[in-house]
């Protein structure tokens, strides 16, 4: 009978192991601050599909992925996805240079000291995440290929298909 | 001059040195602005084959160097 | 000569994402009066997220057979070089493969090989690791009897690239290459009992070379350059290779720089001024002679913010100009003027 119950228990627990370790993890609650000045708290953000991508002026793949990012914005923000370009550069004049060379529409923010590339723990440059409405991390990408503006598109949509 | 043999002990000690310092440097992927700059990686000219060919040809040494490392390091 | 450095230098060396046209013009004077225009282009492209081309094409005069040319054909002679090369390189994870090939061929010279390195990426790319392998086949044809040589080269690196702080890289690198075949050169001469004479090299040669090279950046948009190369052959030549350089942002368009090279070799172990008797080797090579040498390089290079000349925003402007100097009494100027566009 013990050993009945003990097998079970062990059961149950390798089964839902995959289902356990696979829970999203909470966004950290910091704030970044936009190009216009305006501080932008990730808790604010909550109701919404977030795409956060980190790029920097001296990343090369970031001149692709910057213009390429921005179209999805104009594509998806009327259907309610809210990007966000957070740029990592230690001098805010490298990041303006970049961004007279590339118009954009998607907000912009700056994190100069690192400390958002340090809260969201990014192992690569460029990094993306994609945030559910709750505002947890449910997609991360690292590196920027011809595939991956189609892979943001299917997980953005998959995200607003979900119940609130 | 150094015998061959302790010359290479040091380099393998150097390259070894260099593998150990895999576990202690650590710039993170946000951080590496500065060893992005062209100035800052090693062989950016790409006139670096023209000028080794010329001087391989006054010269009676070759080679040596290594290949790209540092930099930007994105993916 | 046989292909090593330069050619793994050239192939295994890959920004990724960074597909660009590079365009250079180099124009070369020496002390004997030989002047030589050399046209390059390197074209880089990413085919696939994980696949990416490089081909080289240059067309050159300089070489260890143009510069004998010059002795006797004072009035120029018909001594040009072409070089081509392709490497693929392909992305598996942090690690990437190159594959690849370069040819050269010019009067009475050819030379074909075929490379492969490897390169990972450890600890963020904090570290990465690379090793390579060369195998050229050259042949030199003698002059004026037309009889074709051969040498087979077998070349070896490593290296470990190593960031330590956000402003301090550096990188230490090993090479061996062994070298089998004819060696002579066949169109220098030297004295041998009061008569000039084609030399007689030994048919091996084992080289080594040890390499260290630091990138510092420095306070105020400067930065440092500093490389070092150690070389030893079984031809008992040593040599020390000593290279320090600086360079200047100047504003966000303009990078200035210039660099100092000292360079000092000793002689082969059967060189002599002249010859007596019956030496079994014997060189009039003057790569193979006692030397030192110093050069001077000043660069500035141009990337304005919206383009250059209708080409694309990030298009740069290169100007170089090289002095170069030795004890043999040898002194070279070389200009370099060149282009890289930038493409999607």
């Amino acid at each position: 009978m013990i050993a009945r119950r003990l097998f079970t228990l062990a059961l149950g627990t390798l089964l839902a192991a995959p289902v356990l370790g696979a829970v999203p993890k909470e966004a950290p609650d910091i704030t970044l601050t936009a190009v216009s000045g305006k501080p932008i708290r990730m808790a604010d953000l909550k109701g919404h599909v977030v795409l956060l991508d980190f790029w920097a002026s001296w990343c090369i793949p970031c001149r692709r992925s910057f213009p390429e990012v921005d179209a999805l914005n104009r594509e998806l923000q009327p259907k309610g996805l809210t990007v966000i370009a957070v740029n990592v550069d230690e001098q805010q004049k490298n990041a303006y240079t970049f961004l007279e060379q590339y118009p954009h529409t998607m907000t912009v923010a700056f994190d100069t000291k690192g400390a958002a590339a340090q809260a969201f723990d990014l192992q690569a440059m460029p990094s993306s995440m994609i945030l559910d409405r709750h505002g947890r991390i449910r997609f991360t990408h690292e590196g920027y290929t011809d595939k991956t503006i189609a892979q943001f598109r299917s997980e953005v949509l998959q995200l607003m298909g979900e119940a609130e | 001059m150094m015998a061959l043999r302790t010359r290479l002990m040091v380099a393998l000690t150097l390259v070894g040195a260099g593998l150990l310092a895999t576990g202690c440097a650590t710039v993170q992927p946000w951080q590496r602005g500065l060893l992005a700059d062209s100035c800052m990686v090693f062989d950016a000219n790409n006139s670096a084959a023209y000028m080794t060919h010329w001087q391989e040809s006054r010269e009676g040494s070759m080679g040596g160097f290594g290949v790209q490392g540092g930099g930007c390091g994105c993916k | 000569m046989a292909c090593a450095a330069g050619c793994l230098i050239a192939a295994a060396s890959y920004n990724w994402a960074q597909n660009q046209l590079d365009v250079s013009f180099h124009a070369f004077q020496d002390s004997r009066g030989v002047t030589v225009l050399s046209p390059d282009a390197n074209f880089a492209k990413d085919f696939t997220d994980r696949t990416a081309v490089k081909v080289r094409f240059g067309v050159d005069a300089i070489s260890a057979a143009s510069d004998s040319c010059a002795r006797c054909h004072p009035d120029g002679a018909n001594n040009g070089r072409i070089v081509s090369s392709v490497n693929v390189t392909r992305k598996y994870g942090d690690t990437k493969l190159t594959l690849g090939g370069e040819f050269s061929r010019e009067n009475f010279y050819s030379a074909t090989t075929a490379l492969a390195s490897i390169a990972r990426d450890l600890n963020k790319s904090n570290t990465t690791v690379a090793g390579g392998f060369a195998y050229s086949f050259n042949q030199p044809e003698l002059h004026p009897d037309r009889i074709t040589e051969s040498q087979h080269s077998f070349d070896a690196y490593g290296s470990v690239t190593q960031s330590w702080t956000r402003k301090t890289v550096t990188q230490f690198g090993y090479e061996i290459n062994q070298i089998n075949g004819y060696q002579t050169n066949p169109f220098l001469r030297t004295s041998v009992n009061g008569v000039m004479t084609v030399g007689n090299s030994p048919d091996a040669r084992t080289r080594h070379a040890l390499s260290a090279r630091l990138r510092q950046a420095l306070p105020g948009d400067t930065f440092l350059d500093a490389d070092y190369r150690w070389y030893h052959d079984t031809w008992a030549v040593d040599s020390n290779t000593l290279s320090l350089g600086l360079s200047h942002h100047f504003g966000s368009s303009v990078v200035g720089g210039g660099s100092y090279r000292r360079y000092t070799q000793t002689a082969a172990y059967f060189y002599e001024p002249s010859y007596t008797g019956s030496p079994e080797y014997y060189t009039g090579d003057f790569r193979l002679f006692p030397f030192d040498s110093n050069s001077v390089t000043g660069r500035l290079e141009l990337t304005p913010k919206g383009g250059l000349m209708g080409m694309p925003a990030g298009t740069g402007l290169t100007l170089q100009y090289e002095r170069y100097k030795s004890t043999t009494g040898f002194e070279a100027g070389i200009f370099t003027g060149g282009v890289r566009i930038p493409l999607k």
